[in-house]
């Protein structure tokens, strides 16, 4: 255990200076910078497809149809939610946002909707109506943007509708124009979370109370953030501890907080990648795309039941057995299925050696290769997953020839070659060992006990760390304190957008001890960072003051 | 997009239920989903699928010149040219070429009245070798079973090997492929339950069998094969239903007694009624299950099916007059129940059947159906006959009618247009 | 605090987990880099059409294959019933083993197989689709400038219309049916002849134009106060944009002559018979009449059916129909397959041999018309003997502008049909990102012919 420790310790270090290297990052508390009196943009992410979805949803109702694709999502040191802060848009990207935003406006002022849309009515449809088009776009903008409009972005906006109504002959062809303009803007696409000088001292920077809105909205929703939160924004409420207090009471309690847990555990346990999943057909000949997605769906009702709907300890989902079928996944787990529903509960026995998230069909067969199983990348996912521990890529001077070549019956067998290499066995003696302990699942995850005639050992020694199978590793995890440490990290990186710098790890391990005591229960935890003032810490980009004064100096030029 | 529905049929329930099936009093079970069955017709052709051997030695039935046909019938050779040319409008491939029925005596319809048109015969099989089972125990009857088993009674295949639909090696006749076809991707599905009461499922004197509709689908997996390990719900139906008191010998389940039952037919008949009925099935080492389930059943509606399913396209399908059908399966029939009429009104039949390994549940799909019994009472009545149906069109003497149109085929039609 | 898992938030778990990772993205790709252009410098636009004919190709369970090719990717070899299109192979890929999965519909025969194809679902009963057809998709994205925004075409001769373009899954389009008919709409009242003096830039595109300078106008405030990182991520954003306002721009320019554009000679009525010789015929007139209609542009997306699903074609002189034939002809022993089900499989294809040469005759910038349109061409079924769900024919002809990597041959037995649907929507420049639901649902295009 003591290497493991040492080894672990080399590598999140790493990953705190990876970080830091790159953005140069000043917490605000050690500025000194925040003499100035412009607001700074200190992030800006990129809506994720569902947050897209859910925002248009929330605010014009679920009968606008959204069709598109939307521009592929990158995961940074694990996280969505750290990628998304990395992205901008493609030419093709935008292409696909501006003809949704018209194809999304021309819903919405459908005769049949523009009705329950609209805050006013024009004088004459056929007209331009100011006051009234002015009204609708400082409400959706607000609702758009997370903030309300400056007069100049209203201003641009009743430009065009004024220009379309002329144009057209219709003033809601005009107004579809402004909405247009708003859902492409950057505003929208984009969650631009700003700092403004804290007036309680001078020296400090504070996220504004617009953004943190949106934090706690993305947070605990994952959508836009309501009409009651935006007010308590405006109030200045949520600047206040009894405030924060207020709205996160009221977030967390809502049935909604579901969605927002819920995007969470799919971006950090990596439940993506199903539609583009593929199998040999020879091999493996009951998997199909109703199986993948099915797959996908078991390990989102699993998580979602255990630590949303029943509240238990996180640590759990490396050993229960409880789980969710339908009847594709029955067929592949070779159970009946007892329902007549399309899914129902269903508890593992022992012998089926299905217990913990990472025993699913889902991880077992996302993390394999086509037509066999891979106890390696299995393993560097368990780490990355669910310890936070990241496996760098393969030294490029590796002679594959002689790992390939060999034609051993088992995994393990194989796999000894790497053992051989020092160059690979640095990574391999880490990542190996809890993979070759789900040996007996395939490829497909499917549950076996020979390969290629040969009883299958699934026997695992993780630095001295001894277990066997799916239950040995289930049980290792659960008593891993790396395990909760990597959630907490992962919650507060995901809502924040940024790792915790190092100057943080006190903060996080008064965390880490919080969630423990609290019985290690997600939605606690949610609350319980959301309540903390350094959730809310701002980091400073580098260039931004600069940025304040060259950008507007070049303004006042024009 | 992702479609909402996927998610609104779910329901959840935050209660756990166990579903682990408890056994009643059977000390074993196995289940299986009929993944494929076709009449029981032996090939013993030489190569390819219709081609001529030692069974049919003139290969099967040939293409009839309908012409000659039509002008045997009392057609003049125009009406008779007139009526086969597809750019005529007379003639809709559609609804078959209507007046083709009637030929008969009178020009009766031929579908409804055979016996107004003289037998036109067909190919018989000629050979003895004949997969089936020995229904009436005598080994002086019947054919030898391609592995050497005498008195295999399997008149069917004798009476209608040679025809077209139904000869070729296994799953290749053009019939099979059809039904099953059908079958497979979800027309109609049927399960089998075998439950013992001895220690080994292997030999065990005290087995039952049970065949079942299920109103689930078979599912095909990536490789386009049927996957096994699906479950199955048992759906009672007031007519298909085959319970077999059996035994096991080695791995084979063998009927102790025969039964009647009625099964779900791969065919244009639907019901595969069978008098007698016995099974041979083999538990195989991979899991399947293989045989036959053999009887005696009602050769008139198998001669009724194929009416039904539109005579005149039946007809130019499957080059065999239909009447021809009727005055084999007449002369072939070689069984009546006791008490019945002298006359033989059944044929002895068999039908080869393939399985996977599946789950069966009961009805309420609350638990494994470990036990073999009747659902019937279960089962909602049938519902009211409505007359044989192709897709939506209602089959009259064989005949889909289309009232709107301009030229209607009868006895008394006006066949060529005036000039 | 009682709660249950909800539903909607599920969904919203599948879609958090959407991150297509293969075949993108694309769009970026197809422009010049100042994207006002297509790759080529021209403003050549993309075509996007279907062609359908009847009862597939020969492929039987007894091992006859006649289409299927044995080399794959590129130069696979011509085989018998694929000879009409050898000339123009290399700009033709072809698709084998693919499959509609209709789960728990039944297979409706002669109808699920085009309908899984084209709307990505199999329907509950014949006559109807479950979903908008993928042409109409592909006609919001790329056929809203020209008169007509998608042409139907039925070649067939038919007692009724033949059509399987639908928006609402039970009303159909309204084919024309005849080269006069074909000829009227395009070249007779309304006709807009693209190289006249009386051009007028589209107001609508000036004010989708609007739409962007109001964005733009908010740059400056937008770019006062960020870091160096998010300016950068904000540049290439407004980079973006700017690259969508020029492409707005270009289409506010006038028109390139469209110099293959002649106004072709009115057609006489042909026979109306349905033999296979006059399809392939009509076939041949309708082709070059749409042809000269997309070279001058009066659309850009066009369904055209050569024979319907039950195809009621037949070789004149015989008294059995195709479709007949299909069911009744025995396997040959020696063959493997139906000898006369192949040839007139044979004979059908030369009816689209005949469409593409036509396509492929009018000169367009570099290349030809053919190259700038993209065809998806299928049928409604493998073996038709027993109407097989398996191994429908399908086929991607034309270069897309350059974006279809042609010429190939794929294989992949058990895949989903919508695959190649999914395909052809994005070359043709559809925004899917997946497409068909159940079994047949894919984010996966046949990336192997994208280019």
């Amino acid at each position: 255990m003591k290497s493991a420790r040492l080894f672990v310790l080399t590598l999140s270090v790493g990953v705190v200076l990876h970080v830091a290297a790159h953005s140069t990052v000043v917490i605000a508390d050690d500025s000194t910078l925040a003499t100035h009196k412009e607001p700074v943009v200190v992030a800006v992410r990129r809506l994720t497809e569902p947050q897209y979805r859910q925002s248009i949803e929330d605010i014009f109702g679920e009968d606008i149809q959204i069709t598109g694709r939307f521009e592929p999502e990158r995961r940074e040191i694990g996280l969505l939610a750290l990628g998304s802060a990395t992205l901008s848009l493609t030419a093709a990207g935008f292409e696909q946002y501006f003809n949704l935003s018209l194809d999304i406006s021309r819903q919405v002022f459908s005769e049949q909707m523009r009705h329950a849309v609209m805050p006013c009515a024009p004088a004459s449809p056929a007209e331009f109506d100011r006051v009234c088009a002015e009204q609708f776009i400082s409400t959706y903008g607000e609702q758009l943007f997370r903030r309300p409009l400056s007069s100049a972005e209203v201003e641009a906006r009743l430009d065009a509708a004024a220009l379309g109504t002329e144009q057209s002959g219709d003033f809601y062809t005009g107004l579809q124009l402004a909405l247009s303009s708003m859902l492409t803007a950057p505003e929208y696409l984009f969650r631009i979370e700003r700092a403004e000088p804290d007036p309680e001292n001078a020296d400090n920077w504070r996220l504004d109370a617009w953004s943190r809105a949106s934090r706690l909205s993305y947070l605990f929703w994952n959508t836009s953030p309501d009409k009651e939160l935006l007010a308590a924004a405006r109030s200045g409420e949520l600047h206040t501890e009894n405030g924060l207090n207020a709205q996160v009471q009221r977030l967390s309690s809502s049935p909604r907080v579901q969605d927002g847990i819920q995007a969470f555990l799919v971006d950090m346990m990596q439940i993506d990648g199903f539609d583009s999943m593929i199998k040999d057909a020879t091999i493996y000949p009951k998997f199909n795309q109703l199986v993948a997605d099915s797959a996908q769906q078991q390990m989102i009702r699993t998580l979602v039941d255990l630590l949303v709907v029943k509240e238990r300890d996180y640590r759990e989902i490396f050993t229960s057995n409880e789980t969710f079928l339908n009847r594709p996944l029955a067929a592949v787990y070779q159970v009946p299925f007892a329902s007549s529903e399309e899914w129902a509960p269903y508890t593992f026995p022992d012998s089926a050696e299905r217990s913990g998230i990472f025993s699913q069909i889902g991880f077992l067969s996302l993390y394999a290769h086509p037509g066999t199983s891979s106890p390696t990348i299995r393993g560097i996912k368990l780490h990355e997953i669910f310890l936070c521990e990241h496996t760098p890529e393969p030294p490029a001077d590796v002679d594959f020839s002689s790992v390939v070549d060999s034609s051993a019956a088992t995994s393990r067998e194989r796999l000894l070659d790497h053992m051989s290499n020092p160059g690979c066995i640095v990574c391999h003696q880490r990542s190996d060992p809890p993979g070759l302990a789900l040996e007996h699942f395939d490829g497909m995850g499917q549950l076996r006990k020979y390969e290629n005639g040969q009883l299958i050992d699934v026997n695992a020694d993780l630095f001295g760390n001894k277990f066997v199978g799916a239950q040995g590793l289930g049980q290792f995890l659960y008593n891993d304190p790396r395990a909760s440490s990597c959630l907490v990290r992962n919650v507060y990186a995901y809502g924040a957008a940024r790792m915790p710098g190092s100057a943080e790890r006190p903060y996080i391990n008064t965390q880490i001890e919080r969630f423990a005591e609290n019985g290690y229960r997600v939605p606690a935890l949610f609350s319980q960072i959301a309540l903390t003032p350094e959730f809310f810490n701002v980091v400073i980009p580098q260039g931004a003051q600069q940025n304040t004064n060259n950008v507007a100096s070049a303004a006042s030029a024009q | 997009m992702l479609n909402k529905t996927k998610i609104n049929k779910a329901l959840f329930v935050s209660v756990t239920a166990l579903m682990l099936p408890i056994a009643a009093q059977a000390e074993w079970q196995r289940s299986y989903v009929i993944e494929w069955n076709e009449p029981a017709m032996y090939f013993a052709g030489e190569a390819g699928i219709e081609g001529p051997g030692s069974d049919c030695p003139q290969g099967v039935n040939p293409e009839q010149d309908w012409v000659d046909v039509l002008m045997r019938a009392g057609y003049t050779r125009e009406e008779a040219e007139w009526l086969r040319n597809p750019a005529n409008p007379t003639r809709s491939p559609t609804h078959g070429q209507n007046q083709m029925a009637f030929r008969g005596k009178d020009r009766a319809n031929v579908y409804v009245n055979p016996t107004s048109y003289p037998d036109p015969g067909l190919y018989p099989m000629t050979g003895n070798v004949a997969e089936g089972l020995n229904l009436d125990g005598n080994t002086d009857t019947g054919f030898v079973s391609p592995s050497g088993e005498a008195g295999i009674d399997n008149t069917f295949y004798k009476t209608l090997g040679c025809w077209k639909t139904y000869r070729g090696p296994e799953r290749l006749s053009s019939g099979a492929m059809q039904f099953n076809d059908g079958m497979r991707n979800g027309s109609w599905t049927m399960v089998i339950v075998v439950s013992g009461e001895g220690d080994d499922p292997s030999n065990d004197d005290n087995v039952m069998v049970g065949f079942y509709m299920s109103q689930d689908n078979m599912v095909k997996g990536g490789d386009g094969n049927i996957s096994p390990h699906y479950t199955y719900r048992i759906q009672p139906h007031a007519r298909y239903e085959g319970l077999f008191p059996a035994r096991t010998v080695n791995g084979v389940i063998e009927s102790r007694e025969p039964t009647p039952v009625v099964l779900r037919d791969p065919g244009y008949t639907r019901d595969l009624e069978l008098l007698q009925a016995q099974i041979k099935l083999e538990m195989k080492d991979d899991g399947t299950l293989r045989g036959y389930v053999g009887g005696y059943r009602p050769w008139l509606p198998v001669y009724q099916g194929w009416v039904n399913a539109r005579g005149p396209v039946i007809e130019s399908l499957t080059w065999v007059e239909l009447p021809s059908v009727y005055y084999a399966l007449r002369r072939g029939a070689d069984y009546h129940p006791d008490g019945s009429s002298e006359e033989n009104t059944h044929i002895s039949y068999a039908l080869r059947v393939d399985a996977l390994p599946a789950f069966v549940m009961t009805p309420d799909a609350s638990e494994v159906a470990t036990q073999v019994i009747s659902y019937k009472d279960q089962a909602p009545p049938l519902p009211a006959e409505s007359g044989p149906m192709v897709g939506r069109s209602r089959i009259i003497d064989g005949l889909v009618i289309d009232p709107n149109a301009e030229y209607q085929a009868g006895p008394n039609a006006v066949i060529l247009p005036p000039r | 605090m009682s709660k249950k898992i909800n539903r909607r938030s599920l969904l919203k778990g599948m879609l958090g987990g959407a991150t297509v990772s293969l075949g993108l993205p694309m769009l970026n790709l197809f422009l010049n880099e100042n994207g006002n252009a297509y790759a080529d410098g021209s403003t050549i636009p993309t075509r996007f059409g279907t062609y359908f004919w009847g009862l597939g190709l020969t492929d039987t369970p007894a091992g006859g294959t006649r289409w299927v090719p044995q080399k794959t990717g590129f130069d696979y070899e011509i085989t018998p019933e694929l000879e009409a299109i050898a000339a123009l192979k290399n700009k033709v890929s072809v698709f084998s083993g693919f499959r509609a999965i209709p789960d728990t519909r039944p297979n409706l025969v002669h109808w699920s197989g085009h309908a899984s194809i084209l709307s990505g679902v199999a329907p509950a009963a014949s006559g109807r689709f479950d979903g908008a057809t993928l042409d109409t998709k592909v006609a919001d994205a790329i056929g809203g400038s020209t008169r007509f925004k998608v042409l139907d075409i039925d070649a067939s001769v038919s007692r009724r219309p033949v059509s399987y373009s639908t928006r609402t899954g039970s009303t159909f389009a309204s084919p024309d049916q005849s080269p006069l008919a074909l000829y009227q709409r395009l070249f007779g009242e309304g006709f807009q002849d693209p190289n006249s003096e009386n051009w007028a830039p589209d107001p609508a595109i000036m004010l989708r134009q609007s739409v962007l300078s109001a964005v733009t106008d908010q740059r400056h405030s937008l770019m006062r106060s960020v870091g160096h990182e998010d300016q950068i991520k904000l540049e290439q954003y407004f980079t973006s944009l700017r690259e969508m306002e020029n492409q707005l721009a270009v289409q506010l320019q006038r028109p390139e002559p469209r110099d293959a554009c002649v106004l072709p000679r009115s057609p006489s009525e042909l026979e109306r018979a349905g033999s296979v010789d006059v399809v392939n015929s009509n076939t041949r007139v309708m082709a070059r009449l749409l042809a000269m209609g997309l070279a001058c542009d009066q659309s850009r997306v066009f369904n055209f059916v050569h024979t319907g699903g039950t195809s009621e074609t037949y070789i004149a002189g015989q008294s059995k129909i195709y479709h007949q034939i299909t069911h009744d002809e025995p396997t040959h022993a020696q063959l493997g397959y139906q000898p006369e089900t192949s040839k007139l499989a044979g004979l059908v294809m030369e009816g689209f041999g005949a469409f593409l040469e036509e396509l492929d005759a009018i000169k367009e910038g570099s290349g030809t018309l053919l190259d700038n349109c993209l065809v998806l061409a299928f049928s409604d079924t493998g073996y038709a003997k027993i109407h097989s769900l398996e191994n429908i024919p399908m086929m991607l002809a034309g270069g897309a502008g350059g974006r279809h990597k042609a010429g190939q041959h794929i294989h992949a037995p058990g895949e989903s049909v919508t695959r190649v649907s999914l395909t052809a929507m994005q070359l043709a420049g559809a925004p899917a990102g997946e497409f068909g639901t159940g079994s047949m649902r894919t984010a996966r295009a046949v990336s192997d012919v994208i280019a």
